[in-house]
């Protein structure tokens, strides 16, 4: 119970004012209350639809914002293009990848692995803060 | 399937213009060359060996996942919002 409502109940409780009034003013203060907050960590439980990155910056001075919004079922379907880059593809990027210092085999991540990680990004929230700076990156 | 793009663009003076896309009316329209895209993705397909029923339902869910993305991008005066229903 939060404070205001309990010393409503309170005056009622007094006699300072009648269950009519109490009634009234509890009302009043449920239309007082300000929204949910709209931030991640208050989303209610269930399965998340949406993966949302924001940005806000300050540039010279200049605010800038950048908000996106994609549908986790685009990116599980964009998983299913992991299987579809020919191996010639594949091979060439390793090469690339190596020659930029980046051991990684690309030929070893299954498509299965990756819908895995898309199956558990609604976890995810990445929070970074700068002076200058906001990214936010999370499910919805 | 999306069914409808809303691009909206805000220049520095205030003055934003609205664009709605019907996308399924463009498509009916634009059909013979979704016709020959198809035809070029198939061929492509088969030139590297990969199958082309999996290749097109890919890109047939990929399609279908659209609506709902949004990308608004908003620096200093200029805004521009492109959205997928």
């Amino acid at each position: 119970m939060n404070e205001q409502r309990k010393d409503i109940l309170d005056m009622l409780a007094d006699g300072k004012i009648t269950a009519e009034e109490a009634e009234q003013l509890i009302a009043a203060l449920q239309r007082d209350q300000p929204p949910a907050p709209s931030r991640f960590d208050a989303r209610p439980k269930g399965k998340a639809k949406y993966l949302r990155l924001m940005v806000h910056t300050v540039e010279d001075g200049e605010p800038g914002r950048i908000d996106v919004r994609v549908p986790l079922q685009l990116l599980r379907a964009g998983v299913q293009l992991a299987a579809l880059i020919p191996p010639q593809a594949l091979d060439r990027a390793n090469a690339q990848l190596h020659k930029s210092g980046v051991p990684f085999d690309l030929t070893q991540l299954k498509p299965e692995q990756l819908e895995a990680f898309v199956e558990h990004l609604d976890e995810l929230t990445v929070d970074i803060e700068q002076p200058d700076a906001q990214v936010r990156v999370f499910c919805e | 399937m999306p069914q409808l793009l809303t691009v909206r663009v805000k220049r520095p003076d205030g003055r934003p213009i609205r664009i709605w896309v019907p996308v399924l009316p463009v498509v009916l329209v634009l059909s013979p060359v979704v016709v020959l895209a198809v035809l070029a993705a198939a061929v492509a397909c088969l030139v590297y060996r990969l199958s082309v029923v999996r290749a097109l339902g890919t890109g047939w869910r990929i399609a279908c996942a659209l609506p709902g993305t949004r990308f608004d991008v908003q620096y200093s005066r200029t805004a521009v919002l492109v959205a997928i229903r």
